[in-house]
């Protein structure tokens, strides 16, 4: 009798083991043979390993960037080891440089994780090197990733946050594009004429969704006068109703539950044309110039992410510079991570342009770096917006809270977006929290 | 001579579990940052904190909602286990369908039931329209569901198991029990609820523990689905821990929610083991 239905356990096992493959196996490809570099000390004149950690995928620039290296220093090899820049990855990354494994070089995206890794003492103090002036090189933006006055790596790149727009869509809804100084209401109303079935008038990424609020707690200061938390500011206030009201008076974008539980890829949305304007960052590039898996006829215009109200002072902008490149303070090879880095900072990191990821020191002919942005795409972008707006300077700024204030002002406002929570205790939780998380320190 | 054969396993619980343990004991008094080298004594600060601390509540409010689905699976395992025990069509297939989701990657089945429960399109929502609905739940969209929907993933998850295990010990019961009660005019209601339920109340006994047990440590289904989210709605205290510890750093503090989320599931355990002398017929 048993005989007869011997299949079904069969069945249940070569099934589960599909599923548990399918997903074991992301959890390995990354970190590539550990200890291979600490034990080359030994004999002399052997070849300096050395490690880069960045969130970059490798296809996209990195893998490029290391080989161009490797050709032209053979006493010295950079691997590349790609982490995710999520709490996990991050988490990876914070591993291996207190355990003193591999890992020589790495790229901080925010200022909140840097400072951890100051703290740790895993960042070494780049002010001390007398050959490469940060300031110079990288200009007045470079000062926001100070830390105690101290340089703990070189930013590298531009930071551009902006608004991506579908120029088609704008030019038939007879819309021009939006001036630098434009403002969330004037957002709200191009939305909303933009919306029709099938687009949104606005997504967001969520790397930008903040982008506003922090560019105005940036400029009026995280903490009042008195020392207590700002977040309860008038301006917050609007900029939480205006994107409340997109969502459920206009719905000229997603519901955020919606958002959130399908985890909208909304970068691939705004690309497919279902979406007339996006909120998010140069990261965009690396989609959008990838014509062969982003195929789109559309040219793609750009707006600043614009501040709150037209009478608004000191609002600051998304920008700067970032990719923070640092050197492992437990690094055995510190000369030849510091090498790495001006070499990188200062041109090595070109093949990375074509992704968005413009260098940031001026002895890189930023002409240059356009012209591998856009090589081939000429055609898609409109041109005048891009210099404008892209290549354009702002006030910038650099978001100086704790991670836990972050998520604590986050799950506060999802409330608010998902109509759990009404607008006045919204901005007083923000507030209590963040007070309470203030007087712990 | 036998001390020499369980060394190997002893020393790696002693390495991996026991002096871990120890060290966390210990750093529930400190400050002990994973990013900062400088620890300090801090007493019963931690403790403080805990006491004051409004998402360590909420973390407790929500762990309780996730409890409920141990006992709502059970009961329905043992009425699957049932059914399957008699003469159906296909037993074997419907043995395995329902035992695969214990068996398959919990990062999978979370995706499909995030696509299931998607609240504009999701087909569990179509339906509900579909037979006059007007405002269908958001399910995980939404805060006041969201622990719900994670309940009823998990006695999803869990049922295949608790259902193996009630058949085998359905398979135990003697057919003359059974058959002297029938002729004793017992209906198939009595004969149930009165000679089956209490015969596996052992397996029962069993079940609640290791689930209950199981369930409050759980974390991977959540962190795959919501991450705790919406706002901090499916926050459980395992979650809770793992934030503390490995988003905020702070070891010290995470240690301590740690220990009395031991504590919860020590005390737990005891009152069942206390009060399984009531209702548990070996």
């Amino acid at each position: 009798m048993r005989g007869k239905r011997w299949w079904t356990p069969a069945l249940a096992v070569a099934l589960s083991a599909v599923l548990l493959t399918g997903c074991g196996s992301n959890g390995n490809t990354g970190d590539a043979q550990p200890g291979t570099a600490g034990a080359s000390s030994g004999k002399p004149a052997q070849k300096v390993k050395l490690k880069l950690w960045g969130a970059v995928p490798a296809e996209a620039g990195p893998q490029a960037v290391v080989d161009a290296w490797n050709a032209e220093n053979p006493d010295v090899e950079v691997e590349y080891v790609r982490y995710v820049n999520d709490d996990a990855g991050n988490l990876k990354l914070d591993t291996a440089l207190m355990t003193g494994q591999d890992a020589d070089l790495y790229f901080s995206y925010v200022l909140s994780r840097l400072q951890k890794r100051v703290d740790a003492g895993v960042a070494a103090d780049l002010t001390a090197r007398t050959d490469y002036d940060i300031d110079g090189q990288m200009g007045p933006d470079a000062a926001q990733w100070k830390i105690n006055g101290k340089y703990y790596g070189v930013p590298t790149k531009k930071n551009m946050s902006f608004i991506w727009l579908n120029k088609n869509m704008l030019d038939e809804a007879g819309l021009p594009v939006p001036p630098l100084d434009w403002t969330w209401p004037d957002l709200e109303q191009y939305a909303a004429k933009l919306t029709k079935p099938g687009v949104y008038g606005f997504l967001q990424h969520e790397a930008s969704f903040t982008a506003a609020i922090d560019g105005t707690i940036a400029g009026l200061g995280v903490t009042k006068a008195d020392g207590t938390s700002n977040f309860d500011n008038p301006l917050w206030k609007q900029w939480l109703q205006i994107n409340h009201d997109m969502m459920y008076k206009d719905k000229s974008t997603p519901e955020y539950g919606e958002q959130l539980t399908s985890k909208m890829p909304v970068d691939t949305m705004f690309l497919k044309g279902e979406a007339a304007m996006l909120n998010a960052g140069e990261f965009i590039f690396r989609n959008a110039n990838n014509l062969k898996d982003y195929p789109h006829d559309f040219k793609i215009a750009f707006a600043t992410i614009p501040r709150i109200s037209a009478d608004q002072q000191n609002y600051k902008y998304a920008g700067g510079v970032g990719d923070m490149l640092s050197v492992n303070a437990k690094s055995k090879n510190q000369e030849a991570a510091w090498k790495f880095v001006k070499w990188y900072a200062d041109g090595g990191m070109l093949p990375m342009a074509s992704g968005g990821r413009i260098p940031s020191s001026k002895s890189v002919d930023s002409a240059k770096a356009i012209d591998l942005l856009l090589k081939g795409v000429e055609d898609k972008y409109d041109r005048e917006s891009l210099d404008n707006v892209v290549f354009g300077k702002f006030e910038s700024f650099q978001l100086d809270i704790p991670q836990q204030v972050i998520d604590a002002r986050k799950e506060e406002y999802e409330k608010y977006f998902l109509n759990k929570q009404d607008l006045d205790t919204t901005l007083k939780n923000m507030a209590d929290r963040h007070n309470k998380l203030l007087q712990q320190k | 001579m036998g001390y020499a054969f369980i060394l190997p396993n002893m020393l790696g619980i002693l390495l991996f579990f026991i002096l871990p343990a120890l060290f966390s004991f210990g750093l529930m008094f400190t400050d002990y940052q994973f990013s900062n080298p400088n620890v300090s004594f801090t007493g019963l600060d931690n403790f403080r904190r805990l006491f004051h601390d409004e998402q360590f509540y909420g973390a407790i409010r929500h762990t309780a909602i996730f409890l409920l689905s141990v006992p709502v699976s059970l009961v329905l395992a043992f009425a699957t286990a049932l059914v399957l025990n008699r003469s159906v069509y296909l037993k074997g297939l419907l043995r395995g369908m329902f035992f695969l989701p214990y068996v398959s990657s919990g990062v999978a089945v979370a995706f499909v039931w995030m696509l299931l429960f998607q609240p504009t399109n999701g087909p569990i929502n179509e339906i509900l329209r579909g037979i006059g609905v007007a405002s269908p739940p958001g399910w995980f969209a939404d805060p006041d569901t969201a622990m719900y929907a994670i309940d009823v993933v998990q006695i999803w998850f869990m049922l295949g198991y608790n259902m193996i295990i009630y058949l085998a010990a359905l398979q135990e019961i003697s057919p003359e029990q059974l058959e002297a009660a029938r002729i004793d005019g017992a209906r198939t209601r009595t004969i149930t609820w009165r000679i089956v339920w209490p015969l596996v109340s052992p397996t029962t006994f069993l079940l609640l523990v290791t689930g209950l047990i199981m369930t409050m440590k759980s974390f991977a289904l959540i962190q795959a689905i919501t991450q705790g989210g919406p706002g901090s709605s499916t926050t459980i205290l395992s979650l809770y821990v793992y934030k503390t510890a490995f988003s905020y750093y702070e070891m010290g503090y995470a240690s301590t929610i740690s220990w009395f989320l031991f504590a919860v599931i020590m005390a737990v355990t005891v009152v069942q083991w206390i009060g399984q002398k009531r209702w548990v017929h070996y």
